[in-house]
């Protein structure tokens, strides 16, 4: 059971990013590959507050979300000046940088050795998660909390307005509608939400290191959104299932023990392959990817 | 005068980095409350005046003043929030998105559109968003009349509407929105007789409210019936501009295109 637990709070962890992907890469129709710098960026400042500040989750939050959110205004920059391919590289360029501060900023995030022994989440100041299960439940309510305001999003004037641009910006700019200000938004919501997804993380497990931050991380969430489908709140959700629970349900195929491992990875590769060449939408998206 | 284009200067380098100007010395004023016209062979330069009066072409020399304000340093959203909109050539409604929230889509960009207005406060901006609804439902009951047939289909994809009824509806997202000044690239091209007429009676309806419309348009007849003046763009410059009662049709054949491509691809042989 505790296992199963486990499964469940990392998926309901990348419930939030991928959720948090589909808003900048499925609606704002620009691809990035810095998800995990913001996850990571929020697990790392998430840490900082648990270690020093005996402060509620929401307060942490809250600074968390505003941070992360900030620095995404570099990305968002980026976006106004880089078309297509160069802005790809700019989100490449700014994941390899912040992996790079996380690795060598030895003082403040360990280095390679990462930090250990993270405290848990405080809720309302008082009441500390301890044990599996309440971590389980309050990821729960996190992950639910996240696709309630993707929905309320994605139904609002704002997400879409985002969808349209997604399909035909120059046609939603000569409505008087500022595009880049309304991608802004979706990255600062973006990494705002991949940071709390950090902070749970970090909590939960309770050690980081940059390598749970890597750019492999950021293709992995990317994967999980177009194996699930991109616009709407139902894709990203399955995609977040079948990255996360068919890895683990492949363990019970009884494969050899000798070649498990590796034949578990090769089946996965081949079901990715598989969905992407009979559904190119995802399993339950409704649009399709850019072709690029 | 609503609109004044004075001396626009474009130029375009091809592949082989030999430069062309399409554009050289575009002047002309458009009266507020007119219906103007311009006509012009292919490659004339028509849409990239339109690009640069919108904002979508900023390589250019020469000025444009709308309605007080110089637009060449405004980005095309502000330039659009002035009042100036624009139904592109080809321009359809947009997919993946239903009928209503195409058309809503027209209305002015206001606070509610923000995320944080969604959230922080949910019933206003479902309040701002009803008023589009019935703006646009409105707009179709003035285009179209009581009962009509868009009005059933208001949650439909955009793209499930044929190309002529997607033009049509193009035209009335144009109406949601507060408009001073309408630049329409090819209202009327590639629509059978019926969406024709339909388009022809939707541009007078507008007009009628006080809006200036300005029309990129190769038919002669659709012209004549519901402009009062044409400008015909000739050779970079505008030749011709005067009420659609005087125009010698004549001025209006010779085509620069063959001009162009020569310039583009010139004697290859």
């Amino acid at each position: 059971m505790l296992y199963i637990a486990h499964i469940l709070i990392i998926l309901n962890i990348y419930i939030i990013l991928v959720q948090a992907a589909n808003l900048t890469i499925g609606m704002s129709n620009l691809l990035t590959l810095c998800q995990a710098a913001f996850y990571g960026i929020g697990a790392y400042l998430g840490t900082l507050f648990l270690n020093q500040f005996n402060i509620s989750f929401l307060a942490i939050a809250a600074i968390v979300m505003t941070a992360t959110g900030v620095t995404s205004l570099i990305i968002s920059f980026a976006s106004i000046r880089l078309k297509g391919d160069f802005f790809i590289f700019a989100t490449l360029a700014f994941q390899m940088i912040v992996f790079t501060i996380l690795n060598n900023w030895t003082t403040v995030t360990g280095g390679p050795n990462g930090i250990s022994g993270i405290p848990s989440i405080k809720i309302f100041g008082l009441i500390q998660l301890k044990g599996i299960y309440p971590h389980l439940i309050f990821s729960y309510v996190v992950a639910a909390a996240t696709i309630l305001l993707m929905r309320n999003i994605i139904r609002s004037p704002f997400g879409r307005t985002m969808r349209a641009i997604r399909t035909d910006e120059i046609a939603v700019v000569a409505t008087g509608r500022n595009a880049s200000m309304y991608k802004t938004w979706a990255f600062f919501i973006s990494a705002a939400l991949s940071g709390v997804a950090g902070i749970l993380y970090a909590s939960y497990i309770p050690y980081i290191d940059p390598s749970n931050f890597t750019l492999d991380e950021s293709i992995f969430i990317l994967s999980a959104l177009f194996i699930g489908g991109i616009g709407n709140i139902k894709g990203p959700l399955l995609g977040a299932v079948f990255v996360v629970v068919i890895p683990e349900l492949l363990r019970f195929v009884g494969l050899p023990t000798d070649i498990a491992a590796d034949l578990r990875q090769i089946i996965y590769g081949l079901s990715l392959i598989i969905v992407m060449f009979c559904r190119p939408q995802g399993i339950a998206g409704v649009l399709q990817p850019s072709n690029r | 005068m609503l609109l004044q284009l004075k001396d626009i200067h474009t130029s375009f380098t091809n592949s082989r980095n030999e430069t062309f100007d399409l554009l050289r010395g575009v002047s002309l004023d458009i009266e507020e409350g007119s219906i103007t016209a311009l006509m012009g062979g292919n490659g004339s330069g028509k849409t990239t005046l339109f690009n640069i009066i919108s904002g979508f072409h900023k390589n250019y020399s020469g000025s444009v003043i709308f309605d007080g304000h110089n637009l060449k340093r405004l980005p095309p959203h502000a330039i659009a929030s002035l009042g100036i909109g624009r139904l592109f050539q080809g321009g359809q409604l947009i997919p993946g998105l239903t009928l209503l929230e195409n058309l809503q889509l027209g209305a002015p960009d206001t606070n509610d559109n923000r995320p944080l207005s969604s959230l922080l406060k949910p019933h206003q901006t479902r309040e701002a968003d009803l008023q589009k609804k019935n703006k646009a439902i409105e707009s179709l009951i003035q285009l179209f009349g009581e009962g009509n047939k868009y009005l059933d289909k208001l949650y439909d994809d955009g793209s499930s509407f044929s190309y002529g009824a997607q033009r049509l509806l193009s035209l009335a997202r144009l109406m949601i929105g507060d408009h001073k000044l309408l630049l329409l690239d090819e209202p009327t091209s590639g629509v059978n007789q019926q969406f024709f007429d339909t388009i022809k009676s939707i541009i007078t309806q507008i007009a009628s409210t006080g809006k200036t419309i300005f029309f990129i348009e190769h038919n002669t007849k659709f012209i004549r019936d519901i402009a009062d003046s044409c400008a015909i763009l000739s050779d970079g410059i505008i030749t011709e501009h005067c009420p659609t009662d005087n125009i010698a049709w004549d001025v209006a054949k010779p085509l620069s295109y063959n001009t162009l491509i020569k310039q583009l691809f010139h004697e290859q042989s």
